[in-house]
């Protein structure tokens, strides 16, 4: 190291290449662009959604004020309610014969206390219900039970169950004092639920809803996607003729923008004039009086939606896989079919594994394209009929910016992150298994 | 008795004809070596033996039943791929067990196998390894243990050395003579590498365009070569070649007269043929041999291998290359006479190449 170099001291002195011959500067000035980027368009609005988020902010509003988590949940009070009494519990035939004696059942109040306490005498049996503070109360709840509520004899069980709506056993200020009042007021078993009411999203039943349609769309249609992306891939990755052209048609419905693909799925959907209705009542399966209205009935509605989002998305499935079966040596089938194997055990043992990683890619990425879809739900539903079909994406844009409440549109947009980054950061960490 | 018989067997894509009704018979534990430049049928041949290419026309038997129909894994064959084609997802133990356990073997035999496979060829400490964990050298042994685990009748290898380095080709070619010796399959080895043929094989069949050229050991291959394609084909450096005429002597261009002793052809003389000289056939000095032709030469390019060193020089006849001694103190540039031993020379016919 110390030995005197030839140039003398002044060439030892240079240990660096001149600036404009370094990598790193370079290397530097070309990433500056991407980290810009990055941070005008993605992290600042972010940022900025999570501010949004934790404030009241409205449109048109002056000032935000910074209001905490009460956007995410905001409990007002709660509502206690209860269904499913359990009225009688012991012998099948005592319990048929207790059910048979409904119509002669009678109530009995009596006060207990400072309650009223509301009992139902049955076939000889005495089955205390509730206590009240109000007589009149007590009274009407049994009687409720014993006339309006179905009864049904099961296993050596009675239940009174109401179809429409639980039985409501008053509005508490917080949960201690619903789950005293619970105690108290409640004689018999039943299923009670706490009812949370407030101005948070998660107390709107739209948002629960939308959270729920948002999970179901985006799994339901990743499964219908393999279980056709996969017989789809094996077909094409035959050799026959015309494959190339059918490879190159089956991508069509992924390249076309669903702006307009959409128009085409609403003239397919529309409720007078439906090709599909069309079809169904010249086959005879349904009357023109009452055909199918696809976008008016929530079920349908749903239905419409998962059937299009399939039908974009299964061609990039099919050609991820197809893309990994390709990517199978030729020699590996050989040897497999040398080794004893019939097609099925081909796929089964040697391409199924193969194909999984590239797979787990495929599914990604395609989980991520359904759970942020917008576009297809607001062209084809808005999330209707009646808010029925609501996603994240759309309900965050109808509270957020149609109805203009900037903060609740935020977290409810928010909503999605925690979700995404559990369900990414565990496809990802099964995918770097594989690769061990 | 897994004897592997082809008879009259043809296979054409579309229009092109690969392998043009070959005739061959492997004898049962022969170690058979299929070599040929690429393009020359060899690997389609194999490829039908396995059963992973139809067969156009002909018949192919093993021990003595007709396979030509059989679905691959009816035939009683193992196969060992170029690219080793080991299954990735699985360990090496897996691979070795796939298709025993495909068989329906019992647990017990499968395990007894793979330990005697794996002691073998050495491949114990690998087995509970993926593919990718593993060097070349290391997937070939592999791919070869997972081919005898099945201790099928035929062994057939698909140029299975083409993918190591020079080094491990060497030590891996000695590895499966010896396996060979040890097992008690019929091999059928498909290479494109002369010297694989040459040192591996009990039998070489040698193969262009499709057809058989000639079959025998390496030794008569080597020393008569049935044209002049094999003669060029088999030993490096190549057999050097001089189209000349057949007269009372070989006439070469540049008036080279050379009184090759075949007393037998003196009824085709006149006629155009290709005189072949192997390297180690020319010589630096006479040292007192019958029948050789001085031949004036000047070095052109002088290649020490240590042992021995190539040389290259231009004749009158044209450039030719000869194997001389260790140090031969020459440079580029010397003039020098050449001795061409006629003992050994070889005469071709030059239209249809066959030797005469």
């Amino acid at each position: 190291m110390n030995a005197p170099t030839p140039g003398g001291k002044a060439a030892a002195l240079r240990t660096r290449l001149p600036f404009s011959e370094r990598e790193a500067p370079f290397g530097y000035a070309l990433v500056l662009p991407a980290i810009l980027y990055l941070t005008a368009f993605i992290a600042y609005p972010f940022a900025m959604s999570v501010w949004l988020s934790l404030t009241d902010a409205q449109a048109g509003a002056q000032k935000w004020n910074y209001v905490g988590m009460d956007n995410y949940s905001k409990i007002d009070n709660y509502d206690l309610v209860a269904n499913d009494f359990v009225l009688f519990d012991g012998k099948d035939e005592e319990a048929k014969a207790f059910a048979a004696a409904k119509k002669d059942g009678k109530v009995v109040t009596t006060p207990d206390g400072d309650r009223f306490k509301a009992s139902l005498q049955v076939a000889g049996h005495d089955v205390p219900l509730v206590a009240l503070k109000d007589e009149g109360d007590a009274t009407y709840v049994a009687t409720t039970i014993l006339q309006d509520l179905d009864w049904q004899a099961h296993g050596g069980k009675v239940v009174a169950h109401s179809a429409d709506s639980p039985l409501g056993f008053g509005n508490y200020g917080d949960r201690g004092e619903a789950k005293k009042a619970e105690k108290e007021s409640l004689l018999v078993k039943a299923k009670t639920q706490l009812k949370a009411n407030g101005t948070g999203v998660q107390q709107d039943p739209n948002f629960i809803l939308s959270v729920k349609n948002t999970l179901k769309y985006t799994f339901g249609t990743e499964i219908i996607k393999l279980f056709f992306g996969i017989p789809c891939a094996l077909l094409l990755h035959r050799k026959f003729r015309g494959r190339q052209l059918l490879r190159g048609l089956l991508v069509i419905p992924w390249v076309i923008p669903i702006a307009i693909s959409g128009q085409a799925w609403l003239w397919i959907l529309d409720s007078t004039y439906s090709v599909i209705n069309w079809w169904l009542v010249h086959a005879g399966v349904i009357t023109p009086q009452n055909i199918l209205n696809f976008r008016g009935n929530p079920d349908l509605a749903m239905l419409s939606l998962v059937v299009i989002n399939v039908w974009r998305g299964f061609p990039f499935t099919t050609v991820v896989i197809l893309a990994g079966l390709t990517s199978i040596p030729d020699e590996i089938l050989e040897r497999a079919r040398l080794d004893g194997t019939n097609a099925l055990q081909r796929f089964a043992y040697v391409m199924a594994p193969m194909v999984r990683p590239i797979l787990m890619v495929s599914l990604l990425f395609s989980v991520v394209f359904s759970f942020t879809d917008f576009n297809t739900i607001w062209i084809i539903t808005r999330g209707g009929p009646y808010d029925q079909t609501q996603m994240l994406a759309t309900y965050a844009y109808q509270v957020g910016v149609n109805a203009g409440y900037l903060g609740k549109g935020a977290a409810i947009s928010l909503f999605l992150f925690p979700i995404m980054a559990v369900t990414v950061f565990g496809m990802l960490q099964s995918l770097r298994r594989e690769n061990m | 008795m897994a004897n592997v018989v082809l008879d009259k067997v043809v296979k054409r894509f579309g229009d092109t004809e690969v392998v043009a009704g070959i005739e061959l018979t492997v004898r049962d534990r022969e170690f058979c070596i299929l070599v040929g430049p690429s393009g020359c049928g060899k690997t389609t041949t194999l490829r039908m033996i396995a059963g992973l290419e139809e067969v156009t026309a002909g018949d192919i038997r093993i021990g003595g039943e007709s396979v030509t129909y059989k679905a691959p894994r009816d035939r009683d064959i193992a196969m060992v791929f170029q690219s080793y084609a080991l299954y990735p997802h699985m360990t090496v133990r897996k691979n070795l067990s796939f298709a025993l356990e495909l068989r329906g073997l019992p647990k017990q035999e499968i395990a007894r196998r793979i330990d005697e496979v794996a002691n073998i060829i050495g491949l114990t400490p690998l087995l509970q390894r993926k593919p990718r964990q593993l060097s070349g050298g290391q997937r070939q042994r592999v791919a070869v243990g997972a081919a005898l685990c099945r201790q099928a009748g035929v062994l057939l290898f698909d140029e299975p050395l083409s993918n190591l380095d020079a080094k491990l080709r060497v030590h891996m070619r000695t590895e499966l003579k010896r396996l060979h010796q040890q097992v008690k399959s019929t091999m059928v080895y498909v290479t494109h590498d002369q010297v694989e043929a040459m040192t591996m094989g009990d039998r070489i069949v040698i193969m262009n365009g499709g057809r058989i050229i000639q079959v025998g050991t390496a030794m008569e291959v080597y020393d008569r070569p049935a044209t002049r394609f094999v003669a060029g084909f088999i030993g490096t450096p190549p057999m050097n070649f001089f189209d000349g005429e057949l007269r009372a002597a070989v006439t070469l261009p540049g008036g080279l007269e050379l009184p090759v002793p075949r007393p037998d052809l003196q009824a085709k003389a006149g006629r155009k043929v290709v005189l072949g000289l192997r390297p180690e056939h020319i010589y630096l000095h006479a040292n007192g041999r019958q029948n050789v032709s001085k031949v004036p030469a000047t070095i052109d390019v002088v290649e020490p291998l240590g042992h021995r060193t190539i040389l290259t020089a231009r004749s009158p006849a044209g450039l030719l290359q000869l194997e001389a001694e260790a140090m031969p103190g020459l440079k580029p540039g010397d003039n020098v006479d050449l001795f061409f031993d006629l003992e050994r020379a070889h005469l071709f016919d030059q239209a249809d190449e066959t030797a005469l």
